[in-house]
């Protein structure tokens, strides 16, 4: 089970709320990522997450812990093609990780600055390469391109006794069927 | 000239004993070469593993003649792949073995290194080695067991002692490079370029229309 806070905040206060965390001694700057909530039909988006850390506070004198170890998780859905406030400004180590998400998610952050001035560029990704794979929706070619002679989902393997009409489960970047016969 | 820029040298040759070689001498010759094969481990994932503990005491791949101490890709004479092989990894691997000294082995262990294994089809991973450098002998499983690896060696070793040793043939086996060799076409592998990852990244695709 989870002991971190769980607190939510909208995209336009996400910045103030990061730097609200360090105020709170939250120094400890753990990792930044996204996940895809485009099928939400409510409010469709790109939950960015960011967890930062509070080591214990020690008393001086006795050397008892004061405050304990505490971990903070912070979210916001950021609608497609909406820029997200860059938190690089509150914690440097952040750069990386927003490096990351806007190039696997293709989450925008206004204001990045790792002190470079080379911008949101690719970080793990290797040269060349289009596309934001982390989204849902991107179609893994490979399986549209290539048979493969094994069973890819439960059920349709070579000598499977199910019948066809068990219902195909259909997992985010298999093509559908109009990308041709397979 | 810059230090980027490519040094065009002749393909490395065996030299002219080895072209013009009777079969007795040949024999003698792939015999040497056979049994002090300085490996090379390109260690990428858990077949990695897998290969270390065929090194180790209780298989001892050196009692094949295969010998792990390469300083470097420079020194070796084998290069075994073991692990899943990404695009972004790819241009590295390619650097290195355009490093190596002729005549070269490649021994792909896994099935990651085969064909991308369960990984097929990751956005990221590369569907084979084969498709940056050639490939001797391919090991399958998952990973493969130490005894699979020492049957590779086994297998590439009768593969040397069948081999003709002219510049033509190395030639050959890297599909058609080589000065003095012009083919016409394209040479897949040759060591006077340096691979990069647009080489096996796929463009964007689309659904057909």
């Amino acid at each position: 089970m989870s002991t971190d806070e769980l607190r939510g905040v909208a995209p336009d206060d996400w910045h103030d709320a990061v730097a609200a965390a360090r105020a709170q001694r939250f120094t400890f700057f753990d990792w930044l990522s996204a996940v895809d909530r485009t099928y939400d039909e409510a409010a469709p988006g790109y939950d960015v997450v960011l967890r930062v850390l509070a080591f214990p506070r020690l008393d001086p004198v006795v050397g008892e812990e004061i405050t304990h170890f505490r971990g903070l998780r912070l979210t916001t859905r950021v609608p497609e093609g909406v820029a997200l406030a860059s938190v690089t400004d509150v914690y440097a180590g952040a750069a990386w990780h927003e490096r990351e998400t806007h190039e696997m998610f293709g989450v925008e952050f206004a204001g990045f600055d790792d002190g470079s001035g080379l911008g949101l560029r690719p970080l793990l990704l290797p040269d060349g390469f289009e596309g934001t794979p982390l989204r849902k929706s991107f179609v893994l070619a490979a399986r549209a391109s290539k048979q493969w002679p094994g069973g890819k989902e439960p059920g349709e393997g070579h000598d499977s006794a199910k019948s066809p009409s068990r219902r195909r489960v259909q997992a985010p970047g298999v093509p559908g069927p109009d990308w041709g016969p397979r | 000239m810059s230090v980027d820029e490519p040094v065009l040298l002749p393909m490395p040759r065996v030299g002219p004993l080895g072209e013009h070689a009777p079969k007795p001498i040949r024999v003698v010759l792939n015999w040497g070469r056979r049994y002090s094969l300085w490996v090379f481990n390109f260690g990428l994932a858990c077949c990695a593993i897998e290969f270390i503990a065929a090194s180790m005491g209780r298989h001892d791949f050196i009692r094949l003649g295969v010998i792990p101490f390469a300083p470097g890709p420079r020194q070796a004479d084998l290069m075994i792949v073991s692990g899943t092989v990404t695009d972004k990894m790819a241009p590295a691997i390619r650097r290195l073995y355009d490093q190596m000294p002729e005549p070269k082995y490649v021994i792909s262990f896994g099935a990651c290194s085969n064909s991308g294994g369960p990984y097929w089809d990751s956005y990221s991973v590369t569907k084979g080695v084969d498709q940056l450098i050639p490939v001797d002998v391919y090991v399958p499983g998952c990973p493969p067991r130490p005894e699979a690896l020492l049957h590779g060696i086994i297998r590439l070793q009768e593969q040397i002692a069948g081999e003709k040793l002219s510049g033509r043939g190395i030639a050959d086996r890297l599909g058609g490079a080589g000065a003095g060799h012009d083919t016409g076409t394209a040479a897949r592998y040759t060591a006077h370029r340096t691979g990069s990852a647009a080489e096996v990244t796929r463009e964007r695709v689309s659904r057909p229309r």
